[in-house]
């Protein structure tokens, strides 16, 4: 008879050496020495595994514990080397909580079966560069909050004062005054009560994707990346001033926009470090999006978008962490810049781009994930994803940098047949 | 008065000069029609520069803007827009299919049509089919636009395309599809009659159907 506390030492024992084995992989292949194997590593996937299960969309966000299972069951399923990442599991009922316009969700302003989508707008306006500039902190506070952020409202009320009041007012004579006034307002005492409820909604979010982690780590996959940032020009144009305004800004008031694209820069790469993640995880996810061919020239992107991105890159490499660029949109004629980058320590992520040319010119600095197409796993069929993924091993296998997954992550429509073609691929032709 | 001065100052993004030549021009008397097509040759120029790609979105951004400003002072010096809306090449309906909200790529497609003298209706986002083909049939539209950029919109446009041949009308209407990740394979997919990923491309399908 066997013994089922041995069995389950055993079998303790067979995950853990799977999720170093699994761990080891994926940074041979990203620091371009050759693993035992191609990795097959989804960066994203967020309502893929949920959707096979006939989950719908609002259900996914609403219940993360049950979705982040559902995560698990798919990176087992399909034998993956990662499991997906806990941070694109976004705390929905806080966004609810806080009446936030940034975005729709389903449940939030879409139906139940829409993924989550950016609302583009304008956020900040272009006469209000100066004082982004020389007040950041209280024109975020003042006007970008209730602007973003409908239970936010109340603050702009009780900050519409001339500069520097709080040290006017900080004193044992204006302190109660000041502040029974302000707490003594009934939306201010409503909005109290909101932050309270924050408080208490993100503990018991941390405290899930704490147990995803444990759980991840404990059935032998790693997750994918840890914290998120946004390179610097991506800040001001998805977040403030949106894409019209931030290239309109780029001919009415270059100068300004460049400022606040450099104010960010140093926050850009803060920030990962300062975000308290409840799990270690040294892999940085960039996503991308404005300096994509199209979006701007070479000499635009030469100035405007590059510099400060190469600083963060550098930033995060000299702090010992592993930038992971979700290079959006086509970076062929970027390569050039991408070469610049310090070899074997950026684990570069590719949505469209020549193969050929992205091997030639890049095939030492950085490993080359992604790719696989979108509408291959949507629409297509598993012989169609195998002869990809064979493919980008012919080109890219010779010196172990290449992961495995599609452009932009598992598509949520991907058809599981497609999905499991990527680790049969891999198992078939990506042994080293 | 020097019309290629103005159509080069619009060429070359110089967005304070031409609109400082334009109302010199007009306070001095100038044909505001003349005015209008030198505008309309800048941006023809544009538009060959961005093929070229010589210039890219923020210079049709910016092109766009110059011409907006410019209509503004000149319209309403002509009578009934006389000369404005000219012989327009077709009608093209666009929307961005139901599930998705995104528009950027849609409203940089929609200026450009314009601009080439397309007449478009843009029924915006998150759009159902049925209302689609409702909307183009009403318009007495030529070519039918569908937007998106999430790959959920590959069926919603399929079945959109399945309801014109269903309807009898697949013949009727020519149909593009546009976002970040068309191909061909999505094309064949959803059986479009062409895709693009990008606006002055699509803009030429379109002419190439209608001349």
């Amino acid at each position: 008879m066997s013994d089922p506390i041995q069995g389950e030492q055993t079998n303790k024992t067979r995950l853990s050496a799977e999720f170093e084995c699994r761990k080891k992989r994926l940074e041979d292949a990203i620091s371009l020495k050759k693993p035992d194997r191609v990795p097959v590593a989804p960066l994203a996937g967020i309502f893929y595994p949920t959707r096979i299960k006939g989950i719908s969309n609002k259900d996914n966000m609403y219940n993360p514990t049950g979705t982040l299972q559902a995560w698990i069951e798919a990176a087992v399923q399909h034998n993956w080397d990662v499991a997906l990442p806990p941070m694109l599991m976004f705390p929905v009922r806080v966004w609810e909580q806080l009446q936030i316009t940034q975005m729709k969700w389903p449940g939030g302003g879409l139906s139940d079966d829409q993924p989550f989508q950016w609302v583009e707008n304008e956020y900040a306006k272009q006469a209000e560069y100066d004082e982004m500039l020389s007040n950041p902190n209280s024109f975020a506070v003042k006007t970008i909050w209730p602007r973003i952020a409908g239970a936010l409202t109340p603050i702009s009320e009780i900050m519409q004062l001339p500069p520097l009041p709080l040290l006017y007012m900080s004193s044992a004579y204006s302190l109660p005054t000041l502040l029974g006034e302000i707490t003594s307002q009934p939306n201010i005492r409503e909005l109290l009560r909101t932050l309270l409820a924050i408080g208490d909604e993100y503990a018991v979010y941390q405290e899930c994707l704490k147990n995803y982690a444990n759980d991840a780590m404990k059935q032998g996959f790693p997750i994918v990346f840890g914290p998120m940032t946004i390179a610097a020009f991506d800040w001001v144009s998805d977040i403030f001033r949106g894409m019209r305004g931030s290239m309109l800004d780029m001919y009415r008031v270059p100068d300004k926009l460049k400022a606040l694209v450099d104010m960010f820069t140093p926050y850009t790469i803060a920030a990962p470090m300062l975000l308290d993640l409840p799990f270690e995880n040294k892999r940085v996810f960039i996503p991308m999006h404005r300096g994509a061919a199209g979006f701007m020239s070479d000499s635009q992107f030469a100035e405007f978008y590059w510099p400060s991105f190469k600083a963060l890159i550098l930033g995060l490499v000299e702090a010992g962490y592993t930038p992971v660029p979700l290079f959006e949109g086509d970076y062929t004629p970027r390569l050039k810049y991408l070469a610049e980058l310090p070899a074997g320590k950026v684990a570069g992520h590719f949505d469209h781009i020549d193969r050929k040319k992205a091997k030639e010119m890049i095939g030492d600095t950085m490993c080359f994930w992604g790719n696989v197409p979108s509408t291959i796993l949507c629409t297509g069929t598993p012989g169609q994803v195998i002869d990809d993924v064979k493919e980008l091993i012919d080109i890219f296998g010779d010196n172990g940098g290449l992961i495995i997954d599609c452009n932009l992550g598992i598509p949520d429509e991907a058809k599981p047949e497609n999905v499991q073609a990527l680790t049969d691929a891999v198992m078939q032709y990506g042994v080293y | 008065m020097d019309l290629n001065l103005l159509k080069e100052a619009v060429v070359e993004m110089q967005e304070e000069k031409a609109l400082s030549l334009t109302e010199e021009y007009l306070a001095g008397g100038a044909e505001p029609l003349s005015l209008f097509k030198a505008y309309q040759a800048a941006l023809a120029e544009i538009g060959k520069r961005y093929e070229q790609e010589i210039y890219f979105i923020p210079e049709l951004i910016m092109a766009g803007e110059m011409m907006n400003t410019a209509s503004n002072l000149i319209k309403p010096l002509l009578a009934d827009n006389a000369g404005m809306t000219e012989n327009k090449r077709g009608k093209v309906l666009i929307a961005t299919v139901e599930g998705d909200i995104h528009d950027i790529g849609k409203n940089i497609a929609t200026m450009m049509m314009d601009l080439n003298g397309f007449e478009v209706k843009d029924i915006g986002v998150d759009v159902p089919g049925d209302r689609i083909i409702a909307e183009a049939e009403a318009f007495g539209a030529d070519i039918i636009g569908l937007s998106g950029l999430l790959s959920l919109v590959f069926d919603p446009m399929k079945k959109l395309v399945e309801a014109l041949k269903a309807q009898g009308l697949r013949n009727k209407y020519k149909v593009i599809i546009g976002g970040g990740q068309m191909d061909d394979k999505a094309c064949a997919y959803i059986g479009a009659d062409a895709f693009t990923t990008d606006a002055i491309a699509g803009v030429n399908i379109c002419k190439a159907w209608l001349d």
